[in-house]
């Protein structure tokens, strides 16, 4: 379903956009102000892991935002979504207030939108190519929030539909991992026609999106209703189900599967490997958030509880720091503080991210390096010693190193420590699949853009091949996935000429 | 400390760890359990006979010359625990952190014996071997900047 210039240009031209075109003249369209969202009162936020921040925005909010896009010839906007959703057309089904439309428009190419507009990095990817920003040097349409709000309206109005389907082929196909790249990727291949089964090894579905990323973010239910889509649409899933162990991919094909699509994720924690780092107390943001996200161990009863303490410390500077140390503060840390080796210009984190923990009081020590962890008599941590860093002149690569600041050691106090520094590939699949080629880092060797694996029926994506990405790059693997799979099996099993 | 008597003596000894080190990866890449750690290996023992070619070339009359320019010392390695080599499934952070080491080990060699050298053209060979030690442990510091320390 990709799309053609032509398509899209065409699409422009239907009578219902021409008239929304005349409607508003266009130095009226970009005198309106980019709408804010609004949030959940900081103070209010921070007393339960499960209140959003990000309240949405209402109906007249969301038609105005839509208001100001320019609904361009060339709509630069969609270059920048690794999923092709075709964004002004959504949009402008916003403007119209025809918001049931705008949301069929969103699952036409994506399986997540109501994901994708919570936790895409929409500033560096659609928004960045907007027509506002590109040109006039302005605060770009919010293609985000209105993601957002037309996916929120579908699933609050109870009438959500299902994109069309191809007739069923029969065709057997296996998704290992039901993180966004596989759940993209299962979309796609029901849309076509296939018979699809997504094995989970968890017994939640959704992969990072329920373990990794916290509810005050992205709330399990709304998750569970993209699922849910899915499962209208005929796909099937399989939970506590690790293959590679209760099953190989031989097993598999007996049960005629014909092909296979891993997106088995990067959920092997990184540790930094510095002396005192075995000592109780000290944990992956893996461990931290899955036994919050997914184990409710924020929860005074929890039969799995998570140590908490008075003073949390989180390494690292990324989204999964943000998400563990604001975890933190919610489970009542007095001081829960990000030690980032790096300042914070240089924090792979979003913006947005950032801006909400300094909100809920957490307090960020950058340019600040852990080098060794100090335990008391029980083996328990109690200080961290750490280095100031400086900045070292750009290398070839134009990045700026950080680099240790002799003498600056000095010692800091932690309950408990939350190492989020990055994350490897699952290892299971690349170490017990022969035949299937895997880089230094662990990750499944692809051919670029076709997703297909040393073993030709075997396809992958998403932080398998990556190593650590967003979902919406994870996704837009699972559909070029999905294309190309579809090529393999229908010259293979289907018999039909097919162009490519 | 260990007395060298000529230029030569001096390059020969540097040769020889070269090989030594060539020789401890490719011994690593035999026993390593996945494809992918021995190829990594084999890849650093490749790197190590270059450097071996390198002084080889020196030693044949090839002119050097020792650069103004500071390498810059990340100093990754310093803090970080040794890696445990007997194991057989090595990962590549650990690879990485186990190449810093030695060729952090092997400038603090050459530099020492560059300060204890009492003629200049020792001093200038030693200072040379040290630089060039130094730009490998960077490269490999630059690695394990860039891909291992991804969030921070």
């Amino acid at each position: 379903m990709e799309r053609s210039e032509e398509y899209i240009k065409n699409e422009r031209k239907q009578e219902w956009r021409v008239e929304l075109q005349k409607m508003t003249k266009a130095k009226d369209r970009m005198s309106i102000e980019r709408v804010q969202m609004t949030e959940m009162a900081p103070e209010e936020r921070i007393k339960s892991q499960r209140v959003e921040v990000n309240v949405g925005l209402t109906k007249e909010e969301a038609i105005l935002e839509a208001k100001r896009c320019m609904d361009c010839v060339n709509p630069t906007c969609m270059e920048g979504c690794p999923v092709s959703i075709n964004i002004p057309k959504f949009i402008k089904y916003i403007e119209r207030g025809d918001i049931l439309e705008a949301a069929s428009v969103l699952k036409e190419t994506s399986a997540l939108p109501a994901v994708c507009g919570r936790v895409c990095p929409q500033e560096v990817q659609c928004e960045q190519k907007c027509f506002y920003v590109e040109k006039l040097n302005l605060p770009s349409v919010a293609i985000g929030h209105l993601e957002r709000f037309a996916a929120d309206f579908e699933r609050e109005s109870g009438v959500i539909s299902v994109p069309k389907l191809a007739e069923p082929n029969g065709v057997k196909v296996a998704v290992i991992g039901s993180g966004p790249s596989g759940l993209s990727f299962a979309g796609d291949m029901a849309k076509l026609g296939y018979d699809v089964t997504v094995f989970e090894a968890l017994h939640e579905i959704g992969g990072v999106l329920k373990y990794g990323i916290p509810e005050f973010r992205l709330p399990n239910a709304v998750v569970d209703v993209e699922i849910e889509s899915l499962r209208k649409m005929g796909v099937e899933f399989i939970t506590n189900y690790i293959v590679g162990q209760t099953a190989s991919l031989d097993d598999l094909k007996k049960e005629g599967y014909k092909a296979f699509y891993v997106g088995s994720g990067a959920g092997l924690p990184r540790f930094m490997n510095i002396p005192g780092e075995n000592s109780n107390g000290i944990m992956s943001s893996n461990e931290y958030l899955t036994r919050v996200n997914l184990m409710g161990a924020d929860s005074e009863e929890s039969d799995t509880p998570v140590l908490r303490g008075k003073n949390v410390v989180v390494v690292g500077g990324g989204n999964t720091a943000m998400d563990s140390v604001r975890t933190a503060k919610r489970l009542g840390a007095e001081r829960a503080i990000i030690v980032y080796r790096r300042s914070e210009e240089e924090m792979p984190a979003r913006v947005e991210e950032v801006h909400h923990a300094k909100q809920e009081g957490i307090e960020f020590l950058t340019l600040t390096n852990p080098i060794e962890y100090i335990a008391d008599e029980n083996s328990r941590v109690k200080q961290i010693k750490v280095q100031k860093m400086e900045l070292g002149e750009p290398d070839a690569s134009g990045r700026r190193r950080p680099i240790p600041m002799e003498g600056s050691e000095y010692m800091i106090e932690a309950t408990v420590v939350v190492v989020a520094v990055g994350v490897s590939p699952n290892p299971l699949i690349p170490n017990s699949v022969e035949g299937l080629e895997v880089s230094k880092w662990g990750t499944i060797e692809v051919v670029k853009d076709k997703m297909q694996s040393s073993i030709p029926e075997v396809f992958a994506g998403g932080d398998i091949v990556r190593g650590g990405a967003t979902v919406i790059l994870a996704m837009g693997d699972g559909r070029k996935a999905a294309a190309n799979m579809d090529i393999y099996l229908k010259e293979k099993y289907l018999s039909k000429k097919v162009e490519l | 400390m260990k007395e060298f008597n000529s230029i030569e003596d001096i390059l020969d000894f540097a040769i020889n760890e070269e090989q030594m080190a060539a020789d401890f990866y490719t011994e690593l890449a035999g026993k390593m359990k996945h494809q992918e750690m021995k190829d990594t290996f084999e890849q650093y023992a490749l790197e190590e006979l270059g450097h071996r070619a390198k002084l080889e070339a020196v030693k044949n009359g090839k002119k050097y010359q020792v650069s103004e320019t500071k390498i810059t010392d990340m100093k990754i390695g310093d803090y970080l625990v040794d890696v445990d080599v007997d194991k057989t499934n090595i990962t590549y952070q650990e690879a990485l952190i186990l190449a810093m080491k030695k060729e952090k080990i092997a400038f603090r060699l050459y530099n020492d014996l560059a300060s204890a050298s009492l003629d200049e053209p020792s001093k200038k060979l030693f200072l040379m071997l040290a630089m060039e030690e130094a730009k490998h442990k960077l490269r490999f510091e630059v690695e394990y900047d860039s891909n291992i320390l991804t969030e921070n």
